[in-house]
């Protein structure tokens, strides 16, 4: 027995030292030992407890019912089983605040392999479970803000190439759908000849870079293709390749702009250009009109030369007009929108009618122009674009001389009203309809572009441009614009 | 009254073309290839109208409108250009005080009636 009383002294100091909850049950279920931390944790003295059953001592009713059922099952499990057993289970404290203790639970058996009890080491694992709680909090935050990113399009493949993770950037990016694509082949969104080709190329990339940035296009649900700058990298765990993540931004807008910077930079050398070679083009012309029209005021000339000379008149007149039109083209640099008086738009376009060979002479000007300030919000140059087409074409008509009749108003709390009308030839009704569409033209040497020019203008300008004409009696083209509302 | 005119073009050929022109509707022609050379020969002689290119070695056609308006305010100055209609030139010549603008692109009968019209107009604004 001294010796017994030797080896529980012992037991007692290497329980005491033992900085976890540490248990010496009897094969009944009673304490026989326990150590400092229990007491410490519990708020319990050892003389107390020791003699107690453990399960009544230890788990009292504040503790969940289910995890002392299970906690109680799994003890007596390693008593009836003889074996070794893990539990993780409540413990109430001193303060009654419930600690999470992870349970080690080992059979104690003598030399005849009889059940002598059970020792219960339990460690305080509270802190341990409040950050895992806090990381699995974290890492389904942050798996949820990763599949609600709608800026970019993510998603992944395996080995194989099936799409594993699909997110919802991608669902907004391509069309489809997760589960119309989920566990399919990346062929869904990449092209065939990238599948083929490319992807092993940067495939090869992301292995050896570990990541692999490119510009490249992916395809939507549609078919259509888009531009995006694709960034892809390895999917691993634990060392093992699992599968490759892609990252797309939809760059179509950006490719866009570049292409309008482009574009305008190119008109703008384009209008230089055409300034320069306007200029030079027009100074020699200039004299050559000059000289033929002196030399058809000689009267020493017959009827043939001057016919000739008439000739040469009109082909220079058509060189002229060449350059005209190349200098209106070349001056389409991108609108600029600015508050424009109506009135005053139309009132400056008048005197450009000089520089259009025309029966001016027979035609009479009318002009009823509103009293109120009509402040359109627009492109000068496009604007005096559209008048100019108009009272051109308005003054064709009338070869034979009439009036041109130019009213603006108010027409109601949006719209200004501009009306252009002739008393010319008018168009035929079965033309009518066709008055606005590019290549469309009833003139001889017409472009058709003018009308369709004028209609895409308006349009830009949020307004719309209609059209009535009777035959011989005349045409009225009527213009809608809106007008800004000073002080709303 | 025969009016005298003084033609500012830096090409030769325009320069005569103008005078040739001019000359057949009865004015009187002097004709100079800069601004500079316009400027000294106004100062020692009074012309009723300056018709001066825009575009201009040296001294711009702005310039030399400026400046011609400076020296003789009642002198009528008709600016021509190769260039087509342009917006931004019209209004800092009217700002300049130029009395008209013709473009060499204009069938020439329309060019000689526009530089009566502009005489015309501006001898009554003096008025």
């Amino acid at each position: 027995m001294a010796n017994g009383q030797q080896n529980k002294d012992l037991l007692e100091k290497v329980f005491d030292d033992c900085n976890a909850i540490a248990l010496y049950l009897d094969r009944f279920g009673n304490i026989f030992l326990c150590n400092k931390k229990t007491e410490e944790l519990t708020g319990v003295t050892r003389e107390t407890l020791i003699g107690k059953h453990w399960f009544g001592a230890l788990c009292p009713d504040s503790s969940m019912e289910i995890k002392q059922q299970l906690f109680k099952a799994v003890v007596d499990d390693s008593f009836n089983y003889k074996r070794p057993n893990i539990f993780e289970g409540t413990l109430t404290d001193r303060t009654k605040n419930d600690l999470a203790i992870s349970w080690n639970i080992s059979p104690l058996l003598n030399a005849n392999d009889e059940m002598e009890g059970v020792l219960l080491l339990g460690s305080d694992i509270t802190l341990l479970q409040e950050r895992e709680t806090s990381m699995q909090n974290i890492d389904a935050t942050l798996k949820n803000i990763i599949s609600n990113i709608k800026e970019f399009a993510l998603y992944a493949i395996n080995l194989e190439g099936n799409i594993t993770y699909y997110g919802m950037g991608a669902e907004l990016m391509f069309g489809w759908k997760r589960d119309e694509i989920i566990f399919k082949h990346v062929s869904m969104i990449h092209a065939y000849d990238d599948v083929a080709y490319k992807l092993p190329f940067i495939l090869e990339q992301v292995m050896q870079q570990g990541e692999y940035e490119l510009e490249t296009f992916l395809i939507k649900k549609d078919g259509t293709s888009f531009p995006v700058i694709l960034n892809v990298s390895k999917f691993i765990s634990s060392d093992t390749i699992l599968g490759y993540i892609f990252m797309a931004k939809d760059i179509t807008e950006q490719k866009r702009l570049e292409y309008q910077i482009f574009q305008s930079e190119k008109m703008a050398a384009v209008g230089q250009l055409a300034a320069g070679m306007s200029h030079e083009i027009n100074n020699p012309l200039f004299v050559i009109s000059g000289k033929i029209n002196l030399l058809l005021a000689n009267k020493r000339f017959g009827n043939k030369l001057k016919s000739d000379l008439k000739a040469i008149e009109t082909q220079a007149q058509r060189i002229r007009s060449l350059v005209d039109r190349v200098l209106v083209f070349a001056r389409k640099t991108p609108p600029q929108a600015v508050d424009l008086d109506i009135n005053k738009v139309i009132k400056n376009v008048l005197p450009l009618l000089a520089y259009h060979k025309l029966p001016s002479h027979k035609i009479h000007i009318i002009k009823y122009f509103s009293d109120n300030l009509l402040l359109i919000r627009g492109d000068i140059h496009q604007l005096q674009e559209i008048f100019l087409n108009l009272f051109i074409n308005a003054c064709q008509a009338m070869e034979k001389g009439g009036t041109l009749t130019i009213k603006t108003n108010r027409l109601d709390d949006t719209f200004a009203e501009i009306t252009i009308s002739d008393t010319g030839n008018g168009i035929a009704p079965i033309n009518l309809k066709n008055m606005f569409m590019p290549f469309f033209s009833t003139k001889k040497d017409g472009t058709g572009l003018g009308l369709s020019i004028c209609y895409s203008i308006i349009k830009n300008h949020n307004g719309t441009i209609d059209v009535r004409s009777q035959l011989n009696q005349g045409t009225t083209f009527i213009i809608k614009l809106p007008f800004i509302k000073k002080g709303g | 009254m025969i009016l005298k005119v003084l033609v500012v073009d830096d090409e030769a050929p325009v320069r005569e073309m103008f005078e040739e022109l001019l000359k057949k509707e009865d004015f009187r022609i002097s004709a100079v290839a800069t601004g500079e050379e316009a400027l000294e020969t106004v100062k020692k002689e009074d012309f009723d109208v300056v018709l001066l290119d825009i575009k201009l070695p040296g001294m711009s056609g702005l310039e030399a409108l400026k400046m011609l308006k400076n020296l003789k305010p009642n002198m009528i100055v008709i600016m021509i250009t190769g260039f087509g209609y342009d917006d931004e030139l019209i209004r800092k010549s009217k700002e300049y005080g130029c009395a008209g603008y013709i473009g060499k692109n204009m069938p020439i009968t329309q060019i000689l009636s526009n530089f009566k019209l502009y005489i015309k107009n501006a001898k009554e604004t003096i008025k």
